[in-house]
């Protein structure tokens, strides 16, 4: 099931209870665009309007939209894409791209499953996928090192390899058969003071991974590379070290995301995250991260694949046949990243 | 510009072609060009000689119409205005993942029936490339080509508009001695057609060998206007290009230190580059190296800098040895300023005390994983006060003038107080006031125990700064000027001797030494 079907599916729930949530609608969204806006800006400014004008333009039509439920839902719906999306800020920022993560996120999956099958603890089993997840993550950075070639066409190729290895070591089928009333499959899994407890641990992960790439060295290495590799290199900052680190953060938080989808689905789907790594790097375009790297914000890419989520949503709202949410879903792609360009511009032009 | 008639006229042979009258450009506040004249003939080869920064590329620009002066005018003689003015440039502009065939034809290539007519270029292409003596088959990729054949093609690309006038703007500073010979064949055969050409170079001796008139600029004035070959010599050319009286050499009082030196080279070999070098640098000493382009200069400070693999030979930089990569030389406590500081010196869409702080926290990690970054600005305020930076840590490095950009790469390396500091052409592009500014610094860091290497493009540079300066010529180090010997006089000298023998180490191809 990709993310589309999944928020189709869920949002048509939502539209079928009918208006028996709408005493909890939130005014718009905008809340929380409002708070964050003054201090990101001007590059996350953008990307959240947008975000809160879809909201409220979705939500004013149709108001069960704004159901609380359905709008933790539909967040909850974006947290595997958004988690991805806040380590390939880190990967873009210096001009790499981690295609890879779609399959590292399956097979993490996998991993996780087999190994809480064969009776590993599940809470244990969970540092063992994210370590699995990172080796991934410095094996990209290997050999994009050692063969001298752009990381675009060396994840090319470990996309296939890592949902290869998931595969094969899955059968081909769904893992199942988990002992389903562990805790970590009933707290993970589910919610905590009323909300996903998935969307605690992106919210988590993008306050660190937002100081991280701000005020860390590390983050700072990362820019100074994305900025001017060749005086990067003059300046002796070690690029390859940090390549590493980067593609192992973003291997991390793929595994992050396998973790939370294993003890949300309580089964391990060889097949799931199919395309995960487009959308994980449109939502870091839609987010401001450029591709020529330099810059990145973590929360400019968890809006933006909010954002996808939002309109996955919405479409079913709008009754747009299911044949066209791929059209609209691209179209809103290209509106969203067209907007925040401008109003960028426009904010450069104003200071 | 004005591109005006003059009367017409049927010779072209030892006719005015062009006319250049008192062109005058400024950028800023610097005259590039202050009442410059030039008249160019037909069917001779006119050499334009002066040294950097004499506004020899700016008259260049002018005349090929791709700059406008603020004042003067530019008269092309009426059968030189179909042909216009072809420009051969030293940085080659062609495309190398293309065929010598499809490089010739960059703008309107023949074409039939929408398709490229190859039949129709070659037919074109023959004669010319069989006047250049060019004999490569057309379907070569350009890349492929030897650097000489490279540049003769760029030559047969710019007959094939049928210039009347050729500017060749120093065309043999990467070729060899046989690929020279082949060039003076070249132009005795186009002189021969009537073309003038105007010959732009460094090279005195070319001057001697293929001119028949010589202008030399110096600071934006002609001080040798259109003389005959005949009636000048190379000391005559040094003297104009350099001015009337050799100034005297500056007398410094600078001891180097006792101890072993940071920096020591002894036999050093680069295959095709440098062959048995050996010198040592001491602590508090400004060496300079010079030499004319390809003479293995700029390799010995590569070698310093963990840039080149080395053969041969013992080196030590620092406490350490041959450093293998940048980072491991500035590890060793080399700071490197490079001569193209926006590729290889500055995130220039950063602002200036993250750029500061790029080799001290970024490189060397002083200051932690994550320190405050009032502290990182506060450290930036010290280092721009030091250098007089106009520009706050805030500001954007784009946004800053050439000289307070050199400020800002300056900035980044004295942040971690280097006891080894290679600059290449440290001043380039900067005007007066920061150039005195910037060598104040070199000789504090000097001062302080640094051991400072300097190659420069600017030969005054060289003895305002240094205390001895290498010469080498053909990748090796052939001698040292120092004390009161240092002049440019003595070092151009020194830098020219047994040039006509500069077919280099590595003989015809397409390599050059990295800059």
């Amino acid at each position: 099931m990709t993310e589309t079907d999944r928020a189709v599916d869920d949002a048509e729930r939502a539209r079928e209870q009918g208006g028996r949530g709408r005493r909890f609608a939130l005014p718009s969204g905008r809340p929380w665009a409002g708070r964050l806006a003054p201090r990101w800006l001007p590059d996350e400014l953008g990307v959240l309007v947008v975000l809160a004008l879809l909201v409220a333009g979705i939500g004013i039509p149709y108001p069960d939209f704004l159901d609380s439920d359905n709008l933790l839902t539909t967040a909850h719906n974006s947290v595997y894409i958004s988690l991805m999306a806040c380590g390939m800020v880190f990967a873009l920022a210096m001009r790499e791209v981690d295609l890879s993560v779609g399959g590292s996120y399956a097979m993490c999956l996998v991993v996780g499953a087999l190994l809480v099958r064969e009776g590993v603890a599940p809470w244990s089993a969970v540092p063992l996928v994210l370590l699995t997840g990172i080796a991934l993550g410095v094996f990209n950075a290997l050999v994009t090192t050692l063969l001298a070639l752009p990381s675009f066409i060396v994840t090319l190729g470990t996309l296939m390899l890592f949902r290869g290895v998931g595969l094969a070591l899955a059968d081909g089928k769904q893992i199942t058969d988990l002992p389903l009333d562990d805790s970590f499959f009933t707290l993970a899994g589910g919610d905590a003071g009323g909300v996903p407890f998935a969307l605690w641990v992106l919210l988590a992960v993008v306050a660190v991974l937002t100081v991280v790439l701000a005020r860390t060295r590390f983050g700072a290495r990362v820019r100074a590379i994305g900025s001017n590799p060749d005086a990067a290199e003059f300046s002796g900052i070690p690029v390859f070290r940090t390549r590493v680190q980067a593609l192992a953060l973003s291997g991390l938080t793929t595994a992050c995301a396998a973790t939370l989808a294993l003890a949300y689905y309580g089964a391990g789907d060889p097949t799931l995250g199919q395309g995960y790594e487009l959308q994980a790097i449109a939502a870091c375009i839609i987010g401001g991260t450029p591709l020529a790297g330099g810059r990145g914000s973590a929360v400019g890419a968890v809006a933006g694949a909010m954002i996808l989520s939002v309109v996955a949503s919405g479409l079913v709202f709008f009754e747009v046949p299911i044949n066209w949410t791929s059209f609209a879903t691209g179209g809103v792609i290209l509106v969203a990243v067209a907007a925040d360009s401008a109003l960028r511009r426009g904010g450069r032009r104003g200071r | 510009m004005r591109h005006e008639d003059t009367g017409n006229t049927e010779n072209t042979e030892n006719t005015d072609m062009l006319t250049a009258r008192a062109l005058v450009k400024s950028y800023g506040g610097v005259k590039a060009l202050d009442g410059a004249d030039i008249r160019l003939r037909g069917g001779e080869v006119h050499a334009l000689v002066g040294e950097n920064g004499a506004g020899k590329s700016t008259l260049v620009r002018i005349l090929s119409g791709t700059l406008a002066p603020d004042d003067g005018s530019v008269l092309l003689a009426d059968e030189a205005r179909a042909g216009g003015i072809a420009v051969v440039s030293q940085e080659l502009s062609l495309f190398p993942d293309l065929s010598v065939r499809e490089n010739l034809f960059p703008h309107r290539p023949p074409r039939r029936f929408g398709l490229l007519d190859r039949g129709a270029m070659d037919r074109a292409a023959r004669p010319v490339l069989a006047e250049l003596g060019l004999d490569v088959d057309p379907r070569t990729l350009l890349g492929e080509l030897p650097l000489a054949d490279q540049q003769l093609t760029e030559i047969a690309r710019a007959l094939l508009r049928r210039p009347r006038v050729l500017v060749l703007d120093e065309p043999t500073s990467a070729l060899s001695a046989a690929a020279v010979d082949r060039l003076e064949r070249v132009l005795r055969t186009l002189t021969g057609r009537g073309i003038a050409i105007l010959y732009v170079t460094h090279f005195l001796e070319e001057v001697m060998r293929f001119a028949q008139r010589v202008t030399v600029l110096r600071d934006g004035r002609v001080t040798l206007a259109g003389v005959r070959r005949e009636e000048t010599g190379v000391p005559d050319l040094v003297t104009a290009m350099l001015g009337g009286t050799p100034p005297l050499p500056v007398h410094r009082t600078r001891a180097p230190a006792e101890g072993p030196p940071p920096v020591v080279l002894a036999g050093v070999c680069v295959p095709g580059r440098l062959t048995d070098v050996t010198f040592t640098v001491r602590a508090g000493e400004v060496v300079g190296v010079a030499g004319l382009q390809g003479a293995g200069h700029l390799d010995a400070l590569a070698v310093v800098c963990g840039r080149t693999a080395v053969s041969a030979g013992r080196v030590h930089v620092g406490d350490r040895g041959l450093p293998r990569s940048l980072r491991q030389a500035v590890r060793a406590g080399v700071a490197f300023v490079p001569s193209d500081r926006k590729r290889y010196g500055l995130m220039t869409d950063r602002t200036v005390w993250e750029n500061a702080t790029a080799v001290s926290w970024l490189a060397l990690g002083r200051g932690g994983v994550m320190p405050s970054r009032s502290e990182l600005v506060r450290r930036t305020l010290d280092l721009t006060e030091r250098l007089r930076l106009r520009g706050g840590p805030h500001d954007v490095v784009t946004r800053l003038s050439g000289g307070n950009q050199q400020k800002v790469v300056f900035a980044k390396w004295l942040a971690t107080d280097p006891r080894i500091v290679v600059l290449d052409d440290p001043t380039r592009g900067v005007d007066v006031g920061v150039r005195a500014e910037m060598h104040r610094i070199v000789g504090e860091l000097a001062a302080g125990g640094a051991a400072v290497l300097v190659a420069s493009t600017d030969l005054a540079e060289l003895t305002e700064l240094c205390d001895r300066v290498l010469v080498f010529v053909r990748g090796r180090l052939t001698g040292e000027v120092s004390g009161g010997r240092l002049t440019e006089h003595e070092l151009a000298a020194a830098m020219q001797a047994g040039a006509d023998l500069r077919a280099g180490p590595r003989g015809e191809g397409p390599a050059t030494a990295g800059g």
